[in-house]
């Protein structure tokens, strides 16, 4: 018998998402992910200023606010003829990286670990650690208040198998607690550069408007120092922690098995040479990536516009009691087909191109640390761990790009908005392949569209009723207790879904 | 319940007094204010609507007291989308339980969809329905960031579907609360917290014509500018990444009420006028609204010099 589950809200994300499942002998056999918020950002920037456009569509997530901004800078750039200078382009790969870092840690430690990690296991610590005995002291206190909730929000939870142990317990508990420090500081981080987190000032098409120091230089140095030894000694050891303790992930969540990305972290000034390189995995093979072949299908979707336009002719007018739609998500397709995006996409992309040995490396490493065949990176646990190589990757390469900075020379470039022009941002989010395009009318903004990673990831059925990733990761996740569907909800999480930016 | 030592507690009263820019001669008042949430016990019910979490991710920048402080020795926060671990049903049962007991503090992140509740749905329930129920059963109100404040972008013109700030849809419906704004796109963790103290330990503050406190919002960003000298001087920046005064770029400073000057972000290490960028008003009521108000006014002058060409 068919029993339907309607996981309303799933909380620890970013956003407003409901997944429902239809369980059939203990195990999914369908899925629907329901984004349950709509703003309607493409529509509110036509007729502004171009310039508008990075503040505003920052705001699309507090999350990856500087990834938003980048699409549109590039955007803009492509449609006025420009490039920023090196200062400019070191500046916004140390400001995005910073964010990557305090993207992946919240995303482990604050959201999608608790799935994994024994938060109960902190009654029973014995040590010294401060931090530990003060959350210990707390837990315990809660337990005899008259609190509704005792202990929230870190309580209720699911119930079922959580992680043995109470050292390996306290151990992530303490991370859990560090981490918290670890991403604001990346976020201080990146305010060096960006004058202020979330949602930064300083970026502009043609560059940063910030101004290269050695005083600025010296202190990003020292921050990425404390934040390299914690994804060191913390991050990338706990994931691996957490994925030996449950190699079961590395079977389940498999999803469509097919991946895309557009790349970035520019490493030339003209844009060609991207430190994350773009690219599509279909059966395991690298293909070069055609951006003219996106399309967004809406027949499962809040809109009446028409089906399966690409984004420069995309429109998004809203119908909200639409027969037979289920979300506010459309559903993006390459060249027709499902497709995944993210750490795991961008990882497989740079592994299977060759050019980054390190990537290969850490790879390798962890496969063979954990027993494991390649392909079981595709999968709920493999996209954690994609996520932790690519946070060490990224920040690495931020030491470098901070040695190539030069105090006193110039960080922008001047531009003109021309009357008529087209322009197409493409980026990577911490979540994975985001596009913003561009026309200008008249000086000001004629058409908007945004295609975010979440709108890959959770996207409802194509008009030809193809189940998007996570519907398709879903799929033969067993059930333990329908009451507290523990796996699956850690199966969604493993993708990291932001449904601010999906629907904007 | 966590013992708090005397001195810990002088300590996190002098670090509260200067977050809340108040005189050390109140450092008592402070203390005993410290004393009652250092039980840690006054309920929080935070609900996102017409949001992009970006005020949550920026009270975890919070300093001194830092997030884990907030979440242990300050408030029982019952209820977090982003935060809590209950999920689906449970996760609507923590809430439902607690709008039914009644006599918590109701933090809204994000707008409100009124004239199209579909646009905004949590646990099937339409938020503008959830938000009339929390509201009704809550000791109070604060509204974070611009859009649960004045709208913010989900009310700009040309929206589609009708949004409106928190203050705005609760009068339409009836429901008086005692209601504090606290602008910003994002909120500044300090506002945010330090008008959490204020409420829970003294009450309602003094409040400014659009109802955020005047400890925060009560001088405009262009009298505290580091730059005002340029201004002065006429010392204007004319391009991006200029030195100079970014009032001809159209910085937003001299009508807008804010503290970032003097109490700059993350940690005390920056804010937008300091990184070269122009204030774009982001703690007024009409931040982002019109189309006719640009952020920048570069986009004037690059047309004129566009147009002649």
């Amino acid at each position: 018998m068919v029993e339907k589950i309607a996981i309303d809200p799933i909380t620890r994300i970013e956003g407003h998402l409901a997944v429902h499942i239809e369980v059939d002998e203990g195990r999914v056999a369908g899925a629907f992910c329901k984004g349950e918020m709509f703003r309607g950002f493409e529509t509110i920037l036509k007729g502004r200023d171009p310039l508008d456009a990075q503040q505003i569509t920052q705001r699309i997530c507090g999350v990856c606010p500087v990834s938003h901004g980048m699409a549109s800078v590039l955007a803009q750039e492509q449609a006025y003829g420009i490039t920023p200078p090196q200062n400019g382009r070191l500046m916004r790969n140390l400001i995005l990286g910073a964010n990557y870092i305090q993207s992946h840690i919240i995303h482990f430690y604050h959201l999608a670990a608790v799935d994994f990690v024994d938060l109960a296991a902190i009654a029973q610590y014995t040590g010294k650690d401060a931090d530990l005995l003060q959350f210990k002291n707390w837990v315990l206190a809660q337990k005899a208040s008259s609190a509704v909730y005792p202990g929230a929000p870190f309580f209720p939870r699911y119930e079922g198998h959580y992680l043995n142990g109470t050292e390996a317990n306290t151990i992530a508990i303490k991370n859990y607690l560090e981490g918290l420090r670890m991403r604001a500081l990346a976020h201080q981080m990146a305010a060096l550069f960006a004058g202020k987190l979330p949602h930064v000032a300083s970026l502009v098409p043609g560059g940063v408007t910030e101004q290269v120091t050695a005083q600025k230089i010296a202190a990003y140095g020292a921050m990425l120092h404390d934040l390299r030894g914690f994804i060191d000694q913390c991050y990338l050891p706990d994931v691996l922690a957490v994925a030996a303790a449950f190699p079961d992930y590395f079977k389940l969540g498999k999803g469509c098995g097919s991946f895309l990305a557009y790349g970035g972290f520019l490493e030339s000034d003209d844009g060609k040479d991207k430190f994350l390189p773009g690219g599509v995995v279909n059966a395991g093979k690298l293909s070069a990536l055609d951006p003219g072949l996106i399309t967004e299908d809406v027949r499962y979707s809040f809109y009446n516009s028409p089906s399966g336009l690409g984004p420069t002719a995309g429109r998004t007018e809203p119908d909200p009691r639409k027969q037979g739609a289920y979300t506010w998500l459309k559903a993006p397709r390459y060249q027709g087909q499902v497709m995944e995006v993210g750490p795991l996409a961008r990882l497989l992309v740079l592994y299977l191109q060759g050019s980054n040995a390190e990537a290969r490396r850490w790879v390798d490493h962890v496969v063979r640390q954990l027993n494991l065949k390649p392909e079981d990176l595709v999968s709920t646990m493999g996209r954690h761990a994609a996520r932790a190589i690519e946070c060490k990757l990224v920040a690495d390469r931020c030491e470098h790009w901070l040695a190539q900075l030069k105090p006193g020379a110039p960080t922008c470039t001047e531009f003109a908005i021309p009357k008529q022009a087209q322009g197409q941002g493409l980026c990577e989010a911490p979540r994975g392949a985001l596009g913003h395009w561009l026309e200008i009318a008249d000086h000001k903004i004629g058409h908007y569209q945004c295609v975010v990673p979440t709108t890959w990831n959770c996207s409802p059925r194509d008009d030809q009723g193809r189940p998007g990733a996570v519907e398709q990761a879903l799929i033969g996740t067993p059930i333990a207790n329908a009451q507290h569907p523990l796996e699956a909800v850690r199966v969604v999480r493993s993708f990291d879904p932001c449904i601010a930016c999906a629907v904007h | 319940m966590p013992e708090i030592s005397r001195r810990q507690f002088m300590l996190l009263s002098a670090k509260l007094a200067a977050l809340l820019g108040v005189s050390t001669t109140a450092l008592p008042a402070v203390a005993r204010a410290v004393q009652t949430l250092a039980s840690g016990q006054a309920p929080l019910l935070w609900l996102q609507g017409q949001s992009c979490s970006g005020c949550s991710v920026s009270l975890l920048n919070a300093v001194h007291p830092d997030p884990v402080a907030i979440l242990t020795r300050y408030v029982s926060m019952q209820f977090h989308g982003t935060l809590s671990t209950a999920t689906g049903e449970l996760a609507m049962s923590v809430l439902n339980d607690n709008i039914r007991r009644g006599g918590y503090l109701l933090a809204v992140e994000g707008a409100v969809p009124a004239a199209m509740p579909e646009a905004c749905v949590i646990g099937g329930e339409p938020f503008a329905q959830q938000l009339l129920r929390a509201a009704a059963a809550a000791e109070a109100i604060v509204t974070v960031g611009a859009c649960a404040c004045y709208g913010g972008i989900p009310a700009a013109e040309n929206n589609p579907t009708g949004s409106q700030s928190v203050r705005e849809y609760l009068q339409a419906n009836g429901i008086a609360k005692p209601l504090i704004a606290i602008p910003g796109c994002p909120v500044h963790p300090d506002w945010l917290v330090g008008t959490l103290v204020q409420v829970l330990a003294f009450g309602v503050p003094e409040l400014n014509a659009d109802g955020a406190p005047k400890m925060f919002f009560d001088r405009l960003v262009h009298d505290q500018c580091p730059r005002f000298a340029d201004y002065e001087r006429e010392n204007f920046a004319a391009h991006f990444s200029d030195r100079g005064c970014l009032f001809k770029l159209g910085c937003l400073g001299p009508v807008t009420h804010a503290d970032c000057p003097t109490r700059l972000w993350n940690a005390g290490t920056n804010f937008c006028i300091n990184a070269g960028a122009p204030c774009i008003g982001c703690s007024s009521k009409e931040f982002s609204r019109s189309m006719t108000l640009p952020f920048y006014r570069k986009s004037e002058q690059a047309q004129i010099k566009a147009d002649k060409a």
